[in-house]
């Protein structure tokens, strides 16, 4: 089932053209991963689905047109590359935070964030403030703070870019488990060739405001845009010269 | 080594304040006695009205410029901060920082007569707040990051409106920094001389305008007593920032 219907979307800055017409769909419980060099345009992407960002197109989620949706009435959450914990809150009332918003009643409220904390991991960790953890624990937090809201789409844009390699694939098995646990749709951004192949269902490549989507793994690896042949070719090297 | 260069740097801080309290206090005191001839309260107790009208006319004046100059920088520097013009603000916010106040207040002080509001507090607090609010509008332009923004974003991607993500996010995460622009707006108003003796014509008497007047007339004693009051506010607003402001950033990098 699609989620995700994005026509024609067309962004450009000072004269110089950003994203030229992209248009793609994403269907329901997927996560679509999206690879570009720095500077494509992958971000002004996410910020238009997300409602941040101006400009002309069309999108629509479960069917329903939302792009003249201001940011707050689109259930769509946008995670940055940095945890953006809000610093006078600690990790309960982060994560807390949209339910707050929604009026959640107290017991309910406390019920759900405690089963989150579980689920990240971090229930030891509820009352510390988001200086006292590491930067993992403050990317699982930004995990939970968008996902106990239940949002019908996530935005990734270069979550884990922040974090050391071991982190960083840490976090993204916790993710791939808690999309598949909580039936996530996602739409990631990187310029991680691993993480792009690691983490999305579906494959993207946007290079010069073009978004070119792939039918198969087989179609992205044979393109060399993408860099896959040559890192395949560069590590079977090194295996040929041990 | 490094305690006693602490309190030498403290007894030296600390000699001008003791100096004005004692010279307050003081029954006679003349060049070259090193201490006064006696102590008595009767330039404290003998204080005429005319002091304590000076002393509220400086504390209105100070807490309205203080709250009036934080609230419309707070806003105004969050509105212009991503603003395609924010370059042009930023020119303007600078240019009454081009001159001494004393020079500029003499600058503005034809429109001031104009308009009749010279020799009027309004007229002396709209000339402070003229000073007072580009002072707070470039301590929040820096506030305003990137990474503010950001955050702004990302409570509204989370359900928030624009009056939740100001009440919820940006106040309190701006605390320090509102904390800092009152304390500093209010003692640019506090201690300001030039604006309130060139626009107030002399009429409206403010605690600076009454130490310079007893200073004028010899009256040393006097002008120590008000001199002293003039001290009291920054000191207890150093004190409540080394308090709150430096404690809360001490323990932020401790816990970092």
């Amino acid at each position: 089932m699609k989620l995700l219907s994005v026509q024609k979307l067309h962004k450009s800055f000072a004269g110089k053209t950003i994203l030229s017409s992209v248009s793609f769909d994403l269907e329901a419980h997927k996560t679509l991963a999206v690879l570009g060099k720095s500077g494509c345009g992958k971000t002004t992407l996410l910020k238009m689905i997300a409602g941040l960002l101006d400009g002309s197109g069309e999108i629509q989620l479960n069917g329903n047109y939302v792009h003249t949706l201001p940011p707050q009435q689109r259930g769509i959450v946008y995670l940055y590359q940095e945890a953006l914990l809000f610093p006078h809150l600690n990790v309960f009332e982060n994560i807390a935070f949209g339910l707050r918003l929604r009026k959640m009643p107290e017991p309910a409220l406390r019920e759900k964030v405690d089963n989150m904390l579980e689920d990240l991991g971090l229930t030891t960790q509820a009352r510390k403030m988001p200086t006292q953890l590491s930067g993992g624990q403050k990317q699982r937090v930004a995990f939970g703070r968008a996902l106990i809201i239940e949002p019908r789409l996530l935005l990734l844009d270069e979550p884990f870019g922040n974090l050391d390699v071991e982190t960083r694939a840490n976090m993204q098995d916790f993710f791939k488990k808690m999309a598949q646990q909580q039936q996530i749709t996602a739409m990631l951004v990187t310029h991680d060739l691993k993480e792009a192949v690691r983490m999305g269902d579906q494959l993207g490549y946007l290079d010069a405001g073009n978004l070119h989507i792939f039918d198969h793994l087989r179609d992205f690896i044979a393109d060399p845009r993408t860099g896959m042949l040559a890192e395949s070719a560069f590590w079977q090297s090194i295996q040929d010269a041990v | 080594m490094k305690k006693a260069l602490l309190y030498s740097i403290c007894a030296l801080f600390a000699l001008p304040f003791a100096y004005l309290a004692l010279l307050s206090l003081a029954t006679q005191w003349f060049y070259p006695a090193l201490l006064p001839d006696g102590l008595t309260f009767v330039h404290w107790t003998g204080l005429h009205a005319g002091f304590f009208s000076a002393l509220a006319y400086s504390g209105m004046l100070a807490l309205t410029i203080g709250i009036l100059s934080t609230l419309a920088g707070f806003l105004s520097a969050q509105y212009i901060a991503w603003h395609p013009w924010r370059r042009w603000a930023l020119v303007l916010a600078y240019l009454p920082y081009a001159f001494s106040p004393v020079i500029y207040a003499h600058c503005i002080k034809f429109f001031f007569l104009v308009s009749n509001l010279a020799g009027q507090v309004t007229g002396v607090m709209l000339a402070q707040f003229i000073l007072c609010y580009p002072f707070a509008f470039l301590l929040f332009f820096r506030h305003f990051d990137a990474n503010l923004r950001a955050m702004e974003d990302l409570s509204a991607t989370l359900g928030a409106s624009r009056t939740a993500t100001f009440f919820r996010v940006l106040l309190p995460v701006s605390k320090d920094a509102l904390r800092l622009c009152f304390a500093q707006t209010f003692l640019i108003s506090w201690f300001d001389y030039g604006l309130s003796s060139v626009i107030g014509l002399g009429q409206v008497r403010t605690l600076t305008v009454l130490t310079y007047q007893y200073i004028g007339e010899a009256n040393t004693y006097l002008a120590a007593v008000t001199a002293c009051m003039v001290c009291f506010p920054p000191l207890l607003l150093l004190w409540l920032n080394q308090r709150f402001v430096f404690r809360s950033e001490t323990l932020q990098s401790e816990t970092a």
